[in-house]
């Protein structure tokens, strides 16, 4: 499917050479929405290779709560001291308990948070921060790190005893679809089978994802497996060579290539030709499409992919 | 320096605020009106291109989302606990002042104000703290809320005479909305209007009684307006709490996520007007209520216009409340239409479900907190947008206690918009990238808008049609650019993570 990104004619007439060198240093914004999150993961995190793809199971309420690997305890004082440092820097977007606040992911679902071991992972999270999903770098202390790692802990203990999420969504929570006008549509109206295929992409896609990371991926995939895919660029020079790839990150001025050796290019959109084709784009306009009845069916009708 | 701390003991005459003089910016919004739109015309479409950074200050700190002020050659920079004061001539910290460690939320500041020779912060404990513009010394520092309770600030106050206004946030819990208005002088509180109460309190003399359903919320976190002809000050108002559990406080829920007219001498409602009646999907209407003059109809108008979190854009007439033109700015499924007042109609199928609901905008909403520009000139309504889907959910479980409900933002894309403020059509739209925006926007009388795109780059738009026509990359936007002339100079300030940056003609 070809579409384009940003512009409706993303071609520009070619004046010159492209420039090479990288633009990581380029931050990527994510406004406060989760959505902003999960949108620039795929061009950001992933795009500029730093970090692994967000895993599926981190963020979403429907997925269990992952169990701590090593499981840790805190001296009390430590402890207290975290949830004031936590409340303050952390608490509007993650959740004064950590359970989910206005824009963040409850960190008792995090896997990274379940397979941290005395901030051994969650430290670096904080002092480099997550620049594609919205996360700022926080220049605190160590002894306030610690803090920080030990009240998440103490959290996370004290939330694997309850069971239960304060703004759960459960798998069952969905069951309202109908599978078989959930596979008319994807098959359809939708479109969606122009793209993906039940033996292909999509076959067991109800074993890898329930409930709400399951909707969350059939209405806007960010990460996970089978990676989304990515958008595809194709930059001509003046000389008339092109260089083709993945798009790794682009704006209105510059845009990167993933070339086939790995390597990032970079260009000066004005000097030079280029194209891009995002398969993501049928999925943004999708949801303006979609009745909750559709994304209910279609949802029901993935949910039988197992 | 010694030139600065001479000019700062002449202080700020609030009567300045009416008329600032070019080489000031001292509000939030740089006058009452908030148009964000400066006369100055040194900066042209034809030598945009040529700015060039003259010099930055590294705050060292959190990221900058305030609009700084600039009082006597004197910036004033914030962020959450702290105040820089800076010479604008030589980029040198003059003072910094740092409030105590507190467990508030730190999520931004807005910014500071002015009156006299004091300057105004508000902390994320909530106290308002009265510093000697001149060394940072304190003079007062008063407590306006109880951030124990939930509460806490990110207000840049609105001084309107001898009024310091300052307004909270309290998005997690059942709290009643308030905006305080405090002596400059003293520090003592004047009066606190409400915009909802809490069952069984008591509103203080003065107060209107809002009949809110049973809601609490309707936070005044943003700066608002002033027109010192109605003697009114327009304030937006946040979202009802519980935020999307809506089934325990049925009816409109005023005076949330609306626009309320408040008299700055008594704290008195002359009027209000809903943009979201009974919201459950977190869209305040603290967005900046911008006031115009002109016609609209064929007649002269008191205009007062917003681009509304909720993806609608209102006009309303600012002496009586009247709605004059309501029209979406950006992608909405949630309402059933236009009722007589003006105010989108809520469409049930869309209030948060158990199994989820589709629904556009999400929770970042349309806009939100990156101030919009007026351009009398051209009468276009320039705004941060964003077409954006979320997904709601609510179910009994949830309970009725601050958030109730859980919902997850799917995907958005963020533009520049330019409104035409007398029918509400978009008259150009400039992409600027996935997400949200982070930075408002700034115009000027040659032409120009200043904003940012969501991958860092300041930018220079030309303004009767959006094309680009300068940009540089600072990593992140933090807020609305300013501009001011010194020294016959004009220069664009801007924030950008956790340094100012400014640019002027070599």
């Amino acid at each position: 499917m070809q579409q384009t990104l940003w512009f409706a004619a993303a071609v520009v007439i070619a004046l010159g050479v492209g420039l090479a060198q990288d633009s990581t240093d380029q931050a990527v914004n994510q406004g406060k929405a989760k959505g902003s999150k999960g949108t620039n993961a795929a061009r950001g995190t992933n795009a500029r290779g730093r970090g692994a793809p967000r895993d599926p199971t981190q963020s979403p309420a429907s997925t269990p709560e992952p169990k701590t690997v090593t499981p840790q305890t805190y001296p009390a004082e430590q402890v207290q001291a975290g949830e004031q440092r936590f409340v303050a820097q952390c608490g509007f977007c993650h959740g004064r308990d950590a359970g989910g606040g206005e824009t963040g992911p409850d960190l008792m679902r995090s896997e990274l948070v379940a397979q941290d071991l005395r901030g051994d992972k969650i430290a670096p999270l904080l002092k480099q921060g997550r620049a594609g999903q919205g996360m700022p770098a926080f220049d605190l202390s160590d002894a306030d790190v610690n803090a920080i790692v030990a009240f998440i802990h103490d959290q996370k203990t004290k939330s694997e005893a309850l069971g239960g999420g304060r703004r759960s969504v459960d798998a069952s929570d969905f069951a309202t679809g109908d599978a078989s006008a959930g596979r008319a549509y994807f098959n359809g109206a939708g479109g969606c089978s122009g793209c993906h295929s039940t033996t292909g992409d999509l076959e067991g896609i109800a074993t890898r994802y329930r409930g709400l990371a399951l909707l969350e991926r059939m209405l806007y995939p960010t990460a996970g497996r089978p990676a989304p895919a990515r958008p595809k660029a194709t930059v001509t020079l003046a000389s008339g060579e092109t260089i083709s790839g993945t798009l790794a990150s682009q704006d209105e001025f510059t845009i990167v290539i993933r070339d086939a050796s790995g390597d990032r290019q970079m260009f000066e959109k004005k000097l030079v030709q280029y194209k891009i084709d995002d398969p993501m784009s049928a999925h943004f306009d999708q949801l303006g499409k979609y009745t909750d009845a559709d994304m209910h069916n279609v949802y029901a009708f993935l949910d039988t992919l197992k | 320096m010694a030139l600065g701390m001479l000019a700062a003991a002449q202080g700020v005459d609030p009567a300045q605020l009416l008329h600032p003089p070019a080489d000031s910016w001292l509000t939030f919004h740089g006058d009452y009106s908030g148009r964000r739109h400066s006369s100055l015309k040194q900066i042209t479409p034809e030598n945009v291109a040529e700015l060039k950074q003259i010099w930055s200050f590294r705050t060292g700190n959190q990221q900058i989302k305030a609009s700084p002020i600039l009082a006597n050659g004197i910036l004033y920079i914030t962020t959450p606990d702290n105040i820089w004061a800076i010479d604008a001539r030589t980029a040198k910290q003059l003072w910094h002042f740092q409030n105590p460690p507190n467990n508030a939320f730190h999520i931004g500041h807005r910014g500071a104000a002015i009156y006299k020779d004091t300057v105004y912060l508000t902390t994320p404990d909530c106290h308002l703290i009265a510093l000697d513009a001149k060394d940072g010394t304190v003079k007062w520092d008063v407590v306006i809320a109880d951030s124990a309770k939930g509460y806490w600030s990110t207000n840049a106050p609105l001084v309107v005479r001898n009024h310091v206004l300052v307004g909270v946030s309290g998005d997690f819990d059942n709290l009643p909305g308030q905006l305080k208005s405090v002596d400059a002088d003293t520090g003592k509180t004047q009066w606190i209007f409400y915009s909802t109460l809490l069952p069984g309190m008591k509103e203080p003399a003065g107060a209107a009684e809002p009949a809110s359903g049973g809601a609490t919320g309707g936070q005044m976190w943003n700066t608002g307006t002033y027109d010192p002809e109605l003697n009114l000050v327009f304030v937006g108002t946040g979202n009802p709490t519980p935020v999307l559990n809506g089934t325990m406080r049925p009816g409109d829920n005023p005076w949330t996520c609306s626009i309320v007219a408040v008299n700055p001498d008594t704290g008195k409602l002359a009027w209000g007007f809903q943009a979201s009646p009974h919201d459950t999907h977190d869209w305040d209407a603290a967005e900046v209520p911008v006031l115009a003059d002109a016609e609209f109809n064929g007649q002269p108008g008191k205009l007062l216009m917003q681009a509304s979190r909720n993806g609608y854009f209102f006009v309303l007439d600012r002496t009586s409340g009247k709605s004059l033109l309501t029209v979406p700015f950006a992608t909405v499924n949630w309402s059933k239409g236009i009722d007589a007042q003006g105010r989108p109609i809520p469409n049930p199928a869309k209030f948060p479900a158990k199994d989820g609901v589709l629904v556009a905008p999400n929770e970042s909403g349309a806009t939100n907190f990156r101030p919009p520009s007026f351009d009398p000139k051209t009468g276009l309504f320039i705004v941060s947008a964003q077409d954006g889907y979320g997904i709601y959910f609510f179910k009994p479980e949830h309970g009725a206690y601050g958030w109730a409900g859980a919902d997850y933002g799917v995907a958005g894309r963020a533009f520049l918009r330019a409104i035409d403020y007398r029918t509400g059509k978009i008259v150009w739209n400039h992409p600027i990238g996935d997400g949200a925006g982070t930075a408002g926007v700034l115009t000027t009388d040659t032409g120009l808008t200043f904003s940012g795109d969501v991958s860092g780059n300041v930018m220079a738009l030309h303004s009767s049609d959006g094309a680009t026509l300068w940009h540089y990359n600072i990593g992140r936007s933090g807020n609305a650019p300013i501009t001011y002339e010194l020294d016959g100079k004009q220069v664009l300030l801007v924030g950008g993570g956790g340094s100012l940056y400014a640019f002027a003609l070599p």
